[in-house]
Parts: structure tokens; sequence; C-alpha cells
């Protein structure tokens, strides 16, 4: 299988064994640290990355089955204006969940610039915040464009 | 271990099948499963959906908004899981699911376990089953595959062709399996036949991301409708009859009356559909 990863537009090698989530190889062997990862088993969001453009929880894909496609983390959406929005928002106390959640709200966006509520609901339930910010996560995908 | 990538149905040699492994990694990594060798079965799963035909990997969220889809599993897709676990699972991995029963999944040495003790039916119990649970009380999580019984859809593998309901066998004494699927056997197709109306009401914890504490998928084709419930017994279980005959544990009789209602509702919706 592959070992090959194409990440935010470069190509790594990388020598994890078989086995190895999506989420150890970025943190341990990439040194993206911006992936976070909580409960590691798929409840919460936290480690959040787009492959081939869809919201994916690294912390259970196996590195080597993504292949070609290509993952987008955090580091490769600084550009993105929601992560001002979310500043902007104040949308986070701790920011452990901050990443998921903007990599998430960056796929809705990209489908659909201008979500209603119910959207917006739908398309984040998978991202949990223990300090519950919603209301102003929320806020930030509302008013991303201003 | 090893991770191959599958190129014909036929040489899967004892490998562990995974597709989206939503399932699989969580299992490998609880040490609930064991595997020298996982087999990409992605390149060799059908995953296109016509109006009959499902492709056994198409994942949920591609179900989920698929306007060929019957309503119900639409519906029972888009309030599976979450938004990232819709966009990685297969249809036929949601169908192999295994028990959320937290006993099982702590490896407590249960029935189906091989054990011989059912730690639920004298522990916790509020999420388990309230119909044939006297050898184990798990309730089926999957909603996917209630409504699939509902729809009366049939199965074909790279095997056989049997209908949803004979891929689920409820556990015993000498046969602790749930299913029936053999072991290098792949599902590959469902065909899901047409129907009328169908609905699919779902009751959980909270609105969005929970396993159903009953669901309820109803389908309806002339006069005849066929009604299967998720969250009730250790599989996806035909009504028959209005569930008077359940036997709930003393933790979860409300699911008696809750999963009554929610038939009351479905049969509602199916008249006015
Ligand atoms: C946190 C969480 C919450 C969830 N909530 C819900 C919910 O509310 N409702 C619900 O219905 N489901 C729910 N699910 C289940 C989820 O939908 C399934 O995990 C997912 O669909 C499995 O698909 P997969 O492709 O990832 O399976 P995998 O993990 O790849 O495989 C699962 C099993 O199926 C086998 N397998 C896979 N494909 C085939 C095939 N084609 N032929 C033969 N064997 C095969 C594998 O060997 C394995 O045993 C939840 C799951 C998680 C982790
Ligand atoms: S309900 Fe089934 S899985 Fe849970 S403890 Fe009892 S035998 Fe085990
Ligand atoms: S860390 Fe991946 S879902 Fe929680
Ligand atoms: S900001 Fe703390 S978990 Fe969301």
């Amino acid at each position: 299988m592959s070992n090959t990863l194409n990440v935010n537009d470069h190509l790594y090698e990388f020598h994890s064994p078989a086995g190895t989530t999506l989420a150890e190889t970025l943190r341990d062997e990439l040194a993206l640290t911006g992936t976070k990862v909580a409960c590691a088993e798929g409840h919460c969001g936290a480690c959040t990355v787009l492959v081939d453009g869809s919201p994916t929880l690294a912390c259970i894909t196996l590195a080597h089955s993504v292949g070609d496609a290509k993952v987008t983390t955090i580091e490769g959406l600084r550009e993105h204006p929601m992560v001002e929005s979310f500043v902007r928002s104040d949308a986070l106390q701790c920011g452990f969940c901050t990443p998921g959640q903007i990599v998430s709200a960056v796929a809705l966006v990209e489908a659909k610039a201008v979500p209603t509520r119910d959207e917006i609901r739908h398309a984040m339930a998978g991202n949990l915040c223990r300090c519950g910010a919603y209301p102003k996560i929320e806020e930030a995908i509302r008013t991303w464009q201003d | 271990m090893e991770l191959r990538q599958a190129s014909s149905a036929t040489e899967l040699d004892g490998a562990t099948p995974v597709h989206g492994g939503t399932e699989v990694v969580p299992l490998l990594r609880a040490g609930l499963l064991s595997a020298d060798t996982l087999i990409d079965i992605r390149p060799i799963v059908p995953r296109g959906i016509s109006r009959e035909r499902i492709g056994a990997g198409a994942t949920l969220a591609e179900l989920e908004c698929d306007p060929q889809v019957p309503a119900a599993l639409r519906e029972a897709c888009r309030l599976a899981a979450s938004p990232q676990l819709r966009n990685m699972g297969s249809l036929a991995g949601n169908l192999l699911q295994a028990t959320r029963c937290w006993y099982w999944r702590l490896n407590w040495p249960c029935r189906l376990h091989g054990g011989d003790e059912c730690f639920a039916q004298e522990g916790e119990h509020r999420e388990h089953a309230i119909v044939a649970n006297d050898f184990c009380a798990s309730g089926h999580p999957s909603d996917v595959a209630a409504t699939l019984v509902a729809l009366d859809a049939v199965l074909h593998t790279s095997t056989r062709t049997l209908p949803v309901a004979e891929l689920y066998r409820l556990p015993t004494e000498d046969n602790r399996a749930t299913t029936t699927l053999e072991p290098g056997e792949l599902i590959l197709e469902v065909e899901v036949p047409p129907c009328d109306a169908s609905v699919y009401l779902k009751a959980m914890d909270r609105k969005r991301w929970a396993f159903p504490l009953v669901g309820v998928a109803a389908a309806r084709s002339g006069d005849s409708t066929r009604i299967a419930l998720a969250g009730v017994a250790p599989v996806p279980w035909l009504l028959d009859g209005e569930l008077d005959d359940a036997t709930p544990l003393p933790g979860n009789a409300y699911k008696v009356e809750l999963a009554q209602a929610l038939v009351r509702r479905a049969k509602t919706a199916l008249a006015s559909a």
C-alpha cells in the first residue's frame, strides 16, 4: 500500500507501520500537530481533516489507505477567511476542538457559501465542543464573508 | 500487521476486509478484533446508486442525499452517526457493525464474547433490547439495517443472494454469531424493490449524532405495510403484531411505549404519504 501522502499540496513519504492512523502519522511523523486527537475513536471530531474535500476523522483513518487522495489539514487553511471569522466571533474557549471545527466549517461553505441555520447544525453535528462555544461557532460560520 | 489492496473478490485469503474502517479501526485499537492482514476492499465493491440497486460501497453521505433512494433509507442515513462518519462509512460496513453494548465494547467476558453471562441483564441496560433479549440483550444499532428490512431489500454477495433479514441471526449457546456472513464472503450490492411510500422515525438521546434508542422504519406497497425496528432486539426486528409480547428488562420498559408510539406515528405518516 501507499507510503506517500499528499498533505496541503506537499508530497510526503512516511514510514509508519501498517495500522498507523492518519492522525498519528500527521502529528508524530510529519510534525503537523494542528490536527488534534481527543477521543481517538471517532466520536468527537477534533481530528477532522479533509480527504478530497470531505470531512474525515483522521484518528480512525489508516494512513496507508489514503493513497493519492488529497489531505487538507488546518495548516493548509491558514489563509482561509474562516479562521479570521472564528477569531472575530470569539468562537472558542480552550481551542482544542477549533481546528476540527474550522475544517468542517470550510467544507460546508465550500459546498454552500451561505448555509441556513439548519444546514450549519446538520453539517457541524460531528464536531463536539466541551466548552460549549456552539452559538459563537454558528455565528462565525454565518458571518465568515463579512 | 499488513494492509493490502484487493483486486478481486476471490482472493481475500483470510484477510479482514476493511472499507471505510470506521468500525474496523476502533475495534482493532480496542483489541476487540485481531488481524494479521487487512484488505482494503474499496476497489472491488461497487458504489454506484441507481433506482433499484445500490452498490454496497456507497457511503451513508451519498445515500442521504440521492433522490433515487427511498425516503426511509435517506432519512435513516441522515440521522445516523455524524457527518464525518457518514462520509467515511459504507452501506455494507453499516450492516455489519458490531453491537454498541458497553460490556461487549469493554471486553467483558459476556455471552457474545463466548462467556456464560449477559452482564447487561443484571447491570446497565437502559439502551438495550426489549424483545428476544433472553440470551443476549443487545439492541441492534443500525438505523440502516432496520430500514432495509422494512423495504424488503435483497443482498447480493460474492457467493449468494439473500433477503437482508437473513443476514442476521439471534446468537445462541452453540453459535454466538449475530450474522450469517461466511468468512471471505463480501456484500456487493443491495437491491431495493420499489414501494409506494416509506418513512423512518428515530428516538434518540439528542437530536443529532446518537444511536437509536428505538428506530422505526415502515414501507407501504399497495395494501401491505412492513415495519422493522432498530434498537429493540439483538437483530433488526421485523414487527409482527403490536409488541404486546415484549419482555423489557427492569430499566428499559420505557422503550415499549416509545416503540409503540413511533409505530403509530409511522403508520399515520404512511397513510397520508
Ligand atoms: C461513533 C459512531 C457512531 C455511529 N452511529 C451510528 C448510528 O447512529 N446509526 C447507524 O446506523 N450507524 C452508526 N454508526 C455505524 C457506522 O455507520 C458504521 O461504522 C459504518 O457505516 C461502517 O462502514 P465502514 O465502511 O467504515 O465499515 P468498516 O469499518 O470498513 O467495516 C465494518 C465491518 O464490515 C466488514 N465489511 C465492510 N464492508 C464489507 C463488505 N462489502 N462485505 C463484507 N464485509 C464487509 C468489515 O470486515 C468489518 O467487519 C456509528 C459508528 C460510529 C463509529
Ligand atoms: S447484551 Fe449481549 S453483548 Fe451485552 S453483555 Fe449481554 S451478551 Fe454481552
Ligand atoms: S479524535 Fe478523532 S473523532 Fe475524536
Ligand atoms: S473550545 Fe474548548 S472544546 Fe471547543
